[in-house]
């Protein structure tokens, strides 16, 4: 049937493919996540040097939201991003961090039961995401179609959407995009903390004066955590800046200054309304700043 | 004909065996790692997750995570440590390494020998640093695995 010459291809080929194989099986056991399993003994080939000391776990868009919403944020028509049409995010970082705005919005939007804004939400983050390479995250289980069947149960839909961060943090991880998460955090953080600000200034609600004081707290973990991925891309360093601009003028209110301690007490921390002015006007920069795409 | 199904033959043989190769040359399986976490979540929401590759060096490591909390907010804590070719002890501190004031709220080395997963409900703290001490493998320095850590909160 085959030429001797052919068989010699055959044969060649059969032998390198089975070297592949018995060569995989040397790290070749199968996937373990039962405690009473062997752990698979893996020979490293990176530089020790690779791990981080220190690395940081950043909440999720929708537990700040949630934080948020228990301080008594009501939802205000004209608050969330205006932009529409994602394809104006060209580069990575604005597509990242869009998308983080975006998150922040959705959640918002879901915790306050405004469902068709947040179906709106859902297909920009979609679009970004597919934008980004990672929209197939949308698809897992099913995601995109189980949160339209829900619309209108907020439970569920949160449910939906800390299902989606965890597919997306898997995703993330298994590519060796880690910056992508804290980029979009980021970016989500400084939505809330301005529908958060603007919201204040129309209720001056002291549970959310406190719980605004309190996410400052985390500003410092932002940096440290987008520092820590800074040689991924280069790009990320304009973002430090950006946030680190913001940290200077938290760190130069008079109730930080005359109380270093704030961050680390178990007393709520809160501004005064000129505090709130000052650092709004910041995040307000910044904000334009990112749903611009500049 | 027959060269068509002859190379066809020889490349979905060797297309087969290499991609059997790299999906196990990296031997930590993210994904079961993080779907046995999930289930161990019980009624908290998903917050955020850190996979962390582990070196085994020739001396002790001491790598940390550091965790935003927020005041009001419970939090569950899940380490997997199913590929971990040697144990390392997980502790959960108030404050980082560089202080001296720290105190430790959780450790592994109160945990049943054997045990990989470990699953932690913190109490209401200000700060949450997550510690991994590692130990040394002076024989095998090369050594590696991984862990992933899971963070749910209501």
């Amino acid at each position: 049937m085959f030429s001797k010459k052919n068989l010699l291809i055959v044969n060649t080929s059969l032998l390198i493919a089975s070297a592949l194989f018995f060569a995989s099986c040397g790290h070749g056991e199968a996937p373990k996540t039962d405690a009473s399993t062997p752990a698979a003994v893996v020979k490293d080939t990176t530089s020790a040097n690779e791990v981080p000391q220190t690395s940081y776990s950043l909440p999720s868009p929708l537990q700040i939201a949630s934080i948020f919403k228990k301080s008594g944020l009501s939802f205000k028509d004209g608050l969330t991003s205006p932009v529409k049409d994602p394809a104006r995010y060209t580069t990575n970082l604005n597509k990242s961090i869009n998308l983080g705005v975006y998150s922040a919005d959705l959640s918002y939007c879901v915790l306050n039961k405004q469902s068709q804004e947040a179906m709106r939400f859902m297909k920009l983050c979609r679009s970004l995401a597919d934008n980004l390479g990672m929209g197939s995250v949308f698809d897992e289980s099913n995601l995109s179609k189980r949160f339209e069947k829900n619309l209108g149960n907020e439970d569920s839909l949160a449910y939906i959407i800390a299902e989606l961060q965890m597919v997306t943090d898997m995703y993330l991880d298994e590519n060796d995009q880690q910056q992508i998460t804290s980029i979009v955090f980021a970016g989500a953080w400084t939505e809330s903390m301005y529908i958060g600000s603007k919201v204040y200034e129309k209720g001056k609600e002291k549970k959310l004066n406190a719980k605004l004081a309190e996410q400052m707290n985390i500003l410092g973990s932002i940096i440290n955590a987008l520092k820590a991925v800074e040689k991924k891309d280069a790009a990320i360093s304009t973002l430090v800046a950006d946030m680190k601009s913001v940290k200077d003028i938290y760190d130069d209110l008079p109730s930080i200054k005359n109380n270093p301690d704030a961050a680390n007490s178990d007393k709520p921390m809160s501004f005064t309304d000129e505090e709130v002015v000052t650092l709004t006007k910041k995040i307000d920069e910044l904000r334009a700043k990112f749903i611009n795409g500049l | 004909m027959k060269k068509i199904v002859l190379l066809s033959l020889i490349a979905v043989t060797v297309i087969s065996a290499g991609f059997t190769t790299v999906q196990l040359m990296d031997g930590c399986d993210k994904r079961a790692l993080t779907e046995n976490c999930k289930k161990k979540l019980d009624d908290f929401k998903y917050d955020s997750q850190k996979y962390s590759k582990i070196n085994y060096l020739d001396h002790d490591q001491k790598l940390e995570i550091e965790v935003p909390v927020f005041i009001g907010e419970k939090y569950r804590m899940i380490f997997n440590t199913s590929y971990l070719p040697k144990g390392i002890v997980i502790s959960v501190y108030t404050k980082s390494k560089d202080s001296k004031k720290r105190e430790a709220i959780y450790t592994t080395k109160n945990e049943a020998e054997g045990t990989k997963v470990y699953v932690f409900d913190a109490p209401h703290v200000r700060n949450m640093y997550v510690d991994y001490d590692v130990p040394t493998d002076a024989s095998n320095p090369k050594l590696s695995g991984c862990v992933v850590f899971m963070v749910g909160y209501k």
